[in-house]
């Protein structure tokens, strides 16, 4: 059932630099979520990916990316799912 | 009633000279009052000096004192305006209006910018600096995207696999 995305998300994890990763649905709600990732982190991430969709509604889903001097986190929506990696950059 | 108090006025004016009765006018004229000028229309002037043959420079006078008594009379309301407000009385309410307007700002900036604030977009103060900044990196925007499309097909294959039966009968035992 779950096991398939339960292994995507450990295959992500276990990318270089990549430290977690969760899922939400367009609700905000947590699908999984996998590494040093809240769940309760899946509702921001859903909101800021909506508000992100509102500055230019015609054009493709962007993609965020929020920085700080070591950590980064990636978020993109599609269709009704959002996902968000954390990464930590090495500068 | 307009026309009977005007005749009675003139009536009054030639018989009696100007003395104050009941008819005649509250607001009195100051010119024929220092001159000593019957109060009279300015046509009887002209004509009583006709008649009397006077020198020029009398008709003269009369006619100055005429036009003495009309720019008198006369209330000119254009004047008075232009007359109130010179040009620095401009400048200073320019600067009396503007001091208001930014203590009315400063006093409902909460309240206005609730009503001016439209867009998702603020106003930075240092555009450049967010426009020099990298993009993001490509690694990371293809990591993103085999994440989400995974994560996609992923979910597509959950489906609820029911052991058991959905409707457990209770009590029929019995």
């Amino acid at each position: 059932m779950e096991k398939h995305l339960n292994r995507v998300m450990e295959e992500i994890t276990n990318q270089p630099g990549v430290y977690g990763c969760v899922l939400s649905d367009h609700q905000g709600l947590c699908l999984g979520a996998h590494g040093q990732a809240s769940t309760e982190s899946s509702g921001v991430i859903t909101a800021l990916a909506e508000q992100a969709l509102k500055l230019e509604p015609k054009s493709v889903m962007p993609i965020i990316s929020l920085e700080n001097d070591n950590r980064q986190l990636i978020i993109r929506r599609h269709g009704v799912l959002t996902c968000g990696i954390y990464k930590s950059v090495c500068n | 009633m307009g026309c009977c108090y005007s005749f009675f006025c003139n009536d009054d004016s030639s018989s009696q000279a100007g003395e104050p009765t009941e008819r005649t006018h509250l607001l009195v004229n100051p010119v024929s009052i220092n001159t000593t000028v019957v109060h009279a229309n300015s046509e009887d002037y002209i004509f009583r000096n006709a008649n009397t043959l006077p020198k020029k420079t009398d008709e003269q006078s009369a006619l100055n004192r005429i036009l003495q008594e009309t720019a008198t009379n006369v209330i000119d309301v254009a004047a008075l305006d232009s007359h109130n407000l010179q040009h620095h009385e401009y400048l200073e309410r320019m600067k009396h209006y503007n001091v208001k307007v930014q203590q009315v700002m400063g006093n409902n900036r909460n309240a206005l910018s609730y009503k001016v604030k439209l867009s998702l977009l603020q106003d930075i103060p240092m555009p450049e600096k967010v426009m020099m900044s990298e993009p993001i990196n490509p690694e990371d925007i293809k990591l993103i995207n085999s994440f989400l499309s995974s994560a996609v097909a992923s979910i597509q294959d959950i489906k609820v696999e029911h052991k058991e039966n959905l409707v457990e009968p209770f009590g029929i035992n019995c």
